[in-house]
């Protein structure tokens, strides 16, 4: 009602009961060409040659990177298709065809302690840049570039607060690989130079706390302490987590790095550490299926793998009559997608199937609980009418950029308006 | 199976426009029931006109309002007039309706009470755009419009258990009654449990309470603006008692706040969230004008009563206070210096505004 709302429902109770269903050998596995932070890309490999897992197939440049692709199956490449990735765009995608074999690349070899403390922190970059790491909490920003910077870095963080309901690819990580987060912590401030390391989780996980805690006791030579965060949404924004883990306002627009602070996805951090002991580039990830349209499930699945094979290997859709809204990520910022041919990449961490509801907008009644929640304090109900009445001035005067696109808005909204799509449409029309 | 195109976030909180306005509708119960149990049929015969009148012109209006179809059939154009009309267009006028009914005497004619309600929905809110486009509260705009178009059918109209017809317990103190004196007529107690004239919903300041409580449990209405109204009113009316009788202080800011329609408009009329502004420091600044303008037309204006007045004039400040270029959700140390400032005045001005003994 009228009142600062934190708490949704996150549906992951149920979700973390499942078990985890082992599916990494598909028949065929697709690599797309290009994403949504690199719009080009070439293949470095012809039809009918053969792989090996960890080998380059290809490279993607964006902006100002470039990121290798790597093969995550060994077998033939047999050609392209077309089908959606992670941000639900349609791109060319190379295809491998699986000789269940997993041949490992000549280039995958464990590295030994000794060797990993020799590393300098330009050897480090190098390895991140070329195992072709990104954010993979869903921002897919490269991570080797947060890792370049200049400035002196006093703390690295690991993210593991994860407060989009129904996600529990973080969390499941830590039960289970508790060591590998902390060494790909270990790593990243050796790379950073950082003193000390904060792992952030939620205040209501008392069982990971425990289980970090334990797994922490190897590793008392360094300075990593667990820090209990807010069970609110959205608690995983870097600056809210931030500002509650240790204190640091940090203005929006800024770079973490000036403020002597690195965060990481706990997911992030578990590929650092595989890329440098082991040498090898994301290779399988916790893919879930949630919501009410589709037999939920929890997978741990190859890169490349189709989701409409997990899909079927779930059970199929629920209530086929009924017409369905398809979400790929959480259900308060994920990206909807229209059909399930969607290829698994790093980011690409649930799919949700829900059942459609169709709300009816009322009028605003001006009760201002998009106001009180907005976790970036600017004005949703003012921003709309701006935005009805395409003043371009007043948006920019109430600062629609700052939006986060939370959705927290539309979330609260008792008369049911869908505020955070006029704060896109806002943000389109006030860089024009 | 279809896949529909929907656009984040995919899932919404459980509230709605409709349970916010049955909330006032529940809050408003107690006063409802004490004014039937004070004024009988007077009370139920003028609470349903207001409704009728509400509910049935805000759905004609509404119908005019709306681009008809090009059907042969006049009753396929009649319906196409309708097809956005929903549950609120009717909860928003009873709740209006109701709380028009509260601020009337029992014993005001009916056609009073018809134009009135007629004034408050079609040209305070209708002509406005209906549901959430009004610029001043309904209720207390037909209310002013019945107070100065037909001024005389109050005089006389308040009634109590056992009492002759006759002012309001502030009309008494108006009329030249030193407050000590008043308490005899109107103890405090009597005022707290409604023993008074009155206006039906204002006499009873514990079935306010009770409605206020449940509105806040609720948080169907923002507590700021009942904070902030009622300090400021209680702040400035302990200072003017201070120097008019500065032994009774206390007991002149209490008979203040349960007399009249104070009460009844901080629970009820300010917390309207339509014609509030949208940022916690708006709504404190709101609840401050609106406090403060009652103290000081209660105190140097030519009525006995001012809430209404100083409700539709607050109001038409609320786009000014929500002007995008200083308009922040952030409570800044500048603004809580500029309230106590602001207060700090207005409490000097009152104190040396009354006049009486220094």
């Amino acid at each position: 009602m009228i009142a600062k709302t934190k708490n949704i429902p996150d549906g992951k109770k149920a979700l973390k009961e499942l078990p985890i269903l082992h599916y990494l050998d598909a028949d065929y596995v697709y690599y797309p060409v290009t994403s949504a932070r690199c719009p080009e890309g070439e293949t470095c490999v012809r039809g009918g040659q053969f792989v090996n897992v960890g080998e380059i197939v290809g490279t993607r440049k964006g902006a100002f990177f470039e990121q290798p692709m790597h093969a995550t199956v060994s077998g033939e490449v047999v050609g392209y298709e077309k089908h959606i990735d992670q941000s639900g765009k349609v791109v060319d995608c190379l295809i491998v065809k699986n000789d269940r074999k997993y041949t490992l690349h000549e280039s995958i070899a464990e590295r030994s302690d000794e060797e990993i403390d020799a590393l300098t922190k330009e050897e480090f970059i190098g390895i991140v840049k070329d195992a072709g790491l990104v954010g993979l909490g869903g921002s897919a920003f490269p991570t080797y570039i947060k890792l370049e910077t200049k400035d002196t870095i006093n703390v690295v963080i690991a993210n593991g607060v994860e407060c989009e309901p129904n996600l529990i690819a973080d969390y499941s990580l830590m039960m289970n690989n508790p060591r590998e987060v902390i060494k790909g912590l270990v790593y990243a401030m050796k790379a950073s130079g950082a003193p000390k390391g904060i792992i952030a989780i939620k205040r209501k996980y008392k069982e990971i706390e425990e289980r970090l805690k334990f797994a922490l006791q190897e590793f008392t030579e360094y300075d990593i302490h667990v820090v209990k965060v807010g069970n609110f949404y959205p608690q995983g924004w870097e600056l809210a987590m931030i500002k509650n883990a240790l204190g640091i306002k940090i203005p929006q627009g800024e770079l973490l790095s000036k403020y002597g602070v690195l965060n990481f996805n706990v997911s992030t951090l578990q590929s650092i550490y595989n890329a440098v002991k082991k040498r090898l580039p994301v290779l399988e990830r916790l893919f879930t299926i949630s919501g009410d349209g589709i037999h939920n499930k929890n997978f741990r699945t190859r890169i490349g793998t189709l989701v409409s094979d997990l899909v079927e290997l779930a059970g199929g859709y629920k209530d086929e009559e009924k017409s369905k809204v398809m979400i790929l990520g959480g259900p308060m910022m994920g990206t909807n997608i229209l059909r399930d041919d969607v290829v698994m990449t790093h980011t690409t961490t649930s799919l949700i199937v829900m059942n459609e509801n169709v709300e009816k907008e009322e009028p605003c009644i001006h009760c201002a609980s998009c106001v009180y929640s907005c976790p970036v304090e600017i004005q949703p109900v003012q921003i709309m009418n701006a935005y009805k009445v395409r003043d371009k001035d007043a948006l920019k005067m109430l600062e629609v950029n700052k939006c986060i696109e939370c959705g927290l808005c539309s979330f609260v909204c008792p008369s049911k308006i869908h505020l955070t799509e006029y704060m896109r449409s806002g943000k389109r029309f006030a860089s024009k | 199976m279809q896949a529909v195109k929907q656009t984040s976030p995919y899932v919404r909180k459980d509230v709605s426009t409709k349970r916010m306005m049955i909330d006032v509708l529940i809050a408003l119960i107690p006063v409802v029931a004490f004014a039937i149990y004070r004024f009988g049929w007077d009370a139920i015969i003028r609470i349903l006109v207001s409704l009728v009148v509400m509910i049935g012109l805000e759905a004609i209006a509404f119908g005019m309002m709306q681009k008809p179809s090009k059907s042969e059939k006049w009753i396929e154009r009649l319906k196409s007039r309708y097809e956005n009309y929903t549950i609120n267009n009717i909860t928003a006028s009873a709740v209006s309706a109701v709380i028009f009914a509260m601020l009337v005497p029992s014993k005001l004619p009916i056609y009073a009470v018809i134009a009135g309600a007629s004034f408050g929905i079609i040209i305070a809110k209708m002509l406005f755009g209906g549901l959430g486009s009004n610029i001043f509260n309904v209720a207390a705009a037909g209310r002013i419009f019945i107070a100065l178009a037909l001024t005389n059918m109050f005089a006389g109209t308040y009634v109590g258990v056992d009492m002759v017809a006759g002012g309001t317990a502030l009309t008494t103190l108006r009329s030249g009654l030193l407050f000590p004196s008043a308490l005899n007529s109107y103890s405090i107690s009597d005022l707290f449990f409604g023993n008074i004239p009155g206006a039906m919903g204002e006499i009873s300041a514990a079935a306010i309470l009770i409605g206020a409580a449940y509105l806040l449990i609720r948080r169907s209405a923002d507590y700021r603006v009942m904070l902030s109204s009622t300090l400021t009113f209680m702040i400035l009316m302990f200072l003017v008692g201070l120097k008019l009788y500065p032994g009774q202080a206390l007991d002149y800011t209490l008979y203040q706040l349960f007399a009249g329609g104070l009460m009844f408009g901080v629970v009820f009329m300010i917390t309207d969230p339509v014609t509030s502004p949208v940022t916690r420091p708006g709504r404190w600044l709101y609840g401050l004008m609106v406090g403060a303008l009652v103290v000081l037309i209660r105190l140097f204006g030519a009525y006995p009563e001012g809430f209404a007045f100083a409700l539709l004039f607050s109001n038409m400040f609320v786009p000014l206070i929500d002007y995008p270029k200083w308009a922040t959700n952030k409570i800044k140390p500048a603004f809580v210096a500029s309230y106590v400032v602001l207060l700090v005045i207005l409490g000097l001005v009152v104190f040396f505004g009354v006049g009486g003994a220094v």
